[in-house]
């Protein structure tokens, strides 16, 4: 190898991890909207990779409905440039105990998808319900809420229609991360948005709080994506009516 | 809710505060802060960039602003600063300023680190560390401090090693915070640790870990401790702030690269001569790391570089650069071959607290700041050492009449253009105050 001669520079893998609802309640536009949005993301992943030399996106899709499945595969996270999109296709029912208890799994180096020779950042983890869990979730949420990786993870929740935004609270374990929508265009906007988002904020090293306060805790990354989303979306909003509702 | 994208259009015609408009052609790139954009500039057929801010990505749009508004009045440091030239009027409710494009010989550090762009030459590679020190000098000398410093602030040309910085308007006088918060990994550990806002002295560990990166080709004080299984915001605390250790610490072996992790420093490091690597072990020492001390001032840097520059040499056995030190033994990084220079110029004065001596062998050059004590010129070559069957030469490129006397007493003169034999204890007077002698290693 000559002087010149270089291999990368190791990065870190930012983990974006997706549980999407898919019961028979999201049958027809909802589902439509989620697979829309969550197919477009991956573009955008695998170019925020092609320019940041600190982190590489890998990506984890979960969906749920009376079962779970990692439509990503079970051998771990995946590059978002490689992986080959299929749409979910609704059916059966809401069992959010059961997608917490598989997650609590996988989030692991020793037996699930966390093992990375260059480590790893905080995971991003986004949860995408519309309705009541219809399995008894609390000692799986509990279990999950044990779990390390949660811990320190950024964790955001997209409720639509008739979602409990209390569970997704309970989830999320900050109000000021779980948005909620009831419009299905909307839906596919607010994901999108969100992921990419949060995964640009985890990604570039912008998540440590003790960037600008030195007080606040380093691990909290869920309230820093918080900041975020709230900057970005005041920004964004395009009113033209001043008479618009507040 | 509205796509950020679509808050410019093409072909939407923007303001500037100084009157003038230009017409949005493109787009040229996005990064955290913003989007850039092609514009021309209205009634001319110049072309600009435009950076144009996400403005919930600015914590204090006002204080922002006047910043960048000073430093347009103010003007750049040097043409190797990519400047913000002229602000735009608000409008849609975000602002922008307007720049010089960045030609597409130039290429992201970020990509080098990357391994997607590579330099070409060993002198290349060299020249850009040079050119980025001077780049900060000039900063610093103007009294600006440079507070978003990473990756992607440097744009290089991997052929001639030419640097341009970009990001400017996060440039900020020393004692004012530039409201953009940097990456732990390129900010200085007092700084992680919230024990001082960025200064000069912080910049200067943010210039070496990027000189560390550009030569060695990792990060410094990423190796096995810090290697966590989740690089939490405790641990980024603790690892570039709290308790940080260099990979090649003398006295702390607890971080040393991983194999197969940190491939480049562990194959680069040991290819750099001596001064170098002490160099980068006294930026990085603890002494550095926990109580700001021992940081290396610009013209230290420049003077090691340019030492380095002239070390490079070509293998004998293959015909690969490589850098040789003075006295001893250096593998080439290529095939391995050991070779021994077989004596080397040694200088008579220090340089900036710098000895500068430089081997005896096949392409070696000699640069004018080397040869001229007044000279900041880090880039003409004022000599080179000539091989011929049995005998060593040093052909004068500079603009002064060399003195060479030999160990009997005889002196001659070399004028520019003529070739000076090399023998063992003669002394070369290059003028300008710089004198040096031919000293043979011992076989
Ligand atoms: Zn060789």
């Amino acid at each position: 190898m000559g002087m010149i001669d270089r291999v990368e520079v190791p990065r870190k893998v930012c983990p974006v991890i997706i549980l999407a609802d898919k019961s028979i309640s999201m049958d027809g536009l909802p589902i439509g909207s989620e697979n829309a949005a969550i197919e477009g993301i991956l573009p955008e992943l695998a170019s925020m990779n092609k320019e940041n030399p600190d982190a590489f996106i890998k990506f984890a899709l979960m969906e749920f409905s009376t079962g779970v499945n990692w439509k990503t595969g079970i051998d771990g996270l995946v590059d978002p440039a490689e992986y080959k999109w299929v749409d979910l296709v609704a059916d059966g029912a809401t069992s959010f105990g059961l997608a917490c208890k598989e997650l609590n799994n996988k989030l692991s180096v020793s037996h699930g998808f966390m093992k990375q020779a260059s480590g790893s950042m905080s995971p991003v983890i986004i949860l995408i319900s519309d309705g009541e869990p219809t399995d008894s979730y609390s000692v799986a949420l509990a279990e999950l809420k044990k779990n390390n990786w949660f811990k320190v993870a950024a964790k955001i929740a997209i409720g639509y229609g008739k979602a409990n935004d209390k569970v997704l609270e309970e989830f999320t374990g900050n109000p000021e991360t779980v948005i909620h929508t009831n419009d299905v265009q909307e839906l596919k906007n607010l994901i999108k948005f969100v992921a990419i988002t949060s995964s640009m904020v985890v990604s570039t090293g912008q998540a440590t709080k003790s960037n600008t306060d030195t007080n606040a805790d380093p691990d909290d990354t869920t309230s820093v994506v918080a900041d975020a989303l709230k900057q970005a979306q005041a920004a964004l909003s395009d009113a033209t009516d001043p008479g618009e509702e507040w | 809710m509205a796509d950020i994208q679509t808050s410019i259009r093409k072909n939407q015609k923007i303001k500037l505060l100084n009157g003038q408009t230009v017409t949005v052609t493109g787009k040229i790139g996005e990064g955290g802060q913003g989007i850039v954009y092609r514009v021309k500039v209205d009634g001319t057929n110049e072309e600009k960039a435009m950076k144009w801010y996400f403005m919930y990505k600015i914590n204090d749009p006002k204080s922002f602003c006047s910043n960048l508004a000073d430093n347009v009045a103010t003007g750049s440091p040097s043409e190797t600063f990519v400047w913000p030239e002229q602000l735009t009027e608000v409008t849609n409710g975000s602002f922008g300023y307007i720049m010089e494009i960045i030609p597409d010989r130039y290429k992201a550090l970020s990509k080098y680190l990357q391994a997607r762009v590579s330099f070409k030459s060993c002198s290349a590679m060299v020249t850009a560390a040079i050119n980025i020190v001077e780049a900060f000098q000039q900063l610093i000398n103007k009294g600006y401090s440079f507070q978003d410093i990473n990756d992607g602030s440097f744009k290089i040309d991997p052929t001639t090693g030419d640097v341009l910085i970009c990001d400017c308007d996060n440039v900020v006088s020393f004692g004012k915070a530039s409201g953009i918060s940097g990456k732990a990994r390129y900010k200085a550990p007092e700084v992680v640790r919230g024990d001082t806002l960025p200064n000069k002295v912080t910049d200067r560990y943010s210039l070496a870990v990027i000189l560390f990166l550009l030569l060695v080709g990792n990060h410094p004080l990423e190796g096995a401790r810090s290697n966590v299984p989740c690089m939490t915001g405790k641990y980024e605390r603790r690892f570039y702030g709290q308790e940080p250790v260099f990979m090649f610490d003398e006295q702390l072996d607890v971080n040393r690269p991983v194999p197969g992790l940190h491939r480049n420093a562990i194959a680069l490091w040991p290819c750099y001569p001596d001064f170098i690597r002490k160099a980068f072990i006294r930026s990085f020492s603890q002494d550095s790391l926990l109580r700001s001390e021992g940081r290396l001032i610009e013209q230290e840097w420049l003077m090691l570089l340019v030492r380095l520059k002239s070390c490079i040499v070509r293998c004998m056995n293959c015909g690969c650069e490589y850098f040789a030190e003075s006295t001893i033994a250096t593998a080439c990084p290529d095939c391995m071959a050991y070779n021994t220079p077989p004596g080397y110029l040694r200088f008579d004065k220090k340089r900036t607290n710098v000895e500068i001596t430089i081997p005896i062998a096949d392409g070696a050059k000699l640069y004018e700041a080397e040869l001229d004590e007044r000279s900041k010129d880090y880039n003409t070559v004022s000599a080179e050492i000539l091989v011929k069957p049995g005998k060593y030469g040093l052909k004068n490129l500079s603009k002064s009449v060399w003195e060479i006397t030999a160990p009997g007493g005889k002196t001659v003169k070399k004028a520019p253009g003529e070739v000076a034999v090399l023998g063992t204890g003669f002394r070369i007077d290059f003028g300008n105050g710089v004198t040096a002698e031919i000293v043979a290693n011992s076989r």
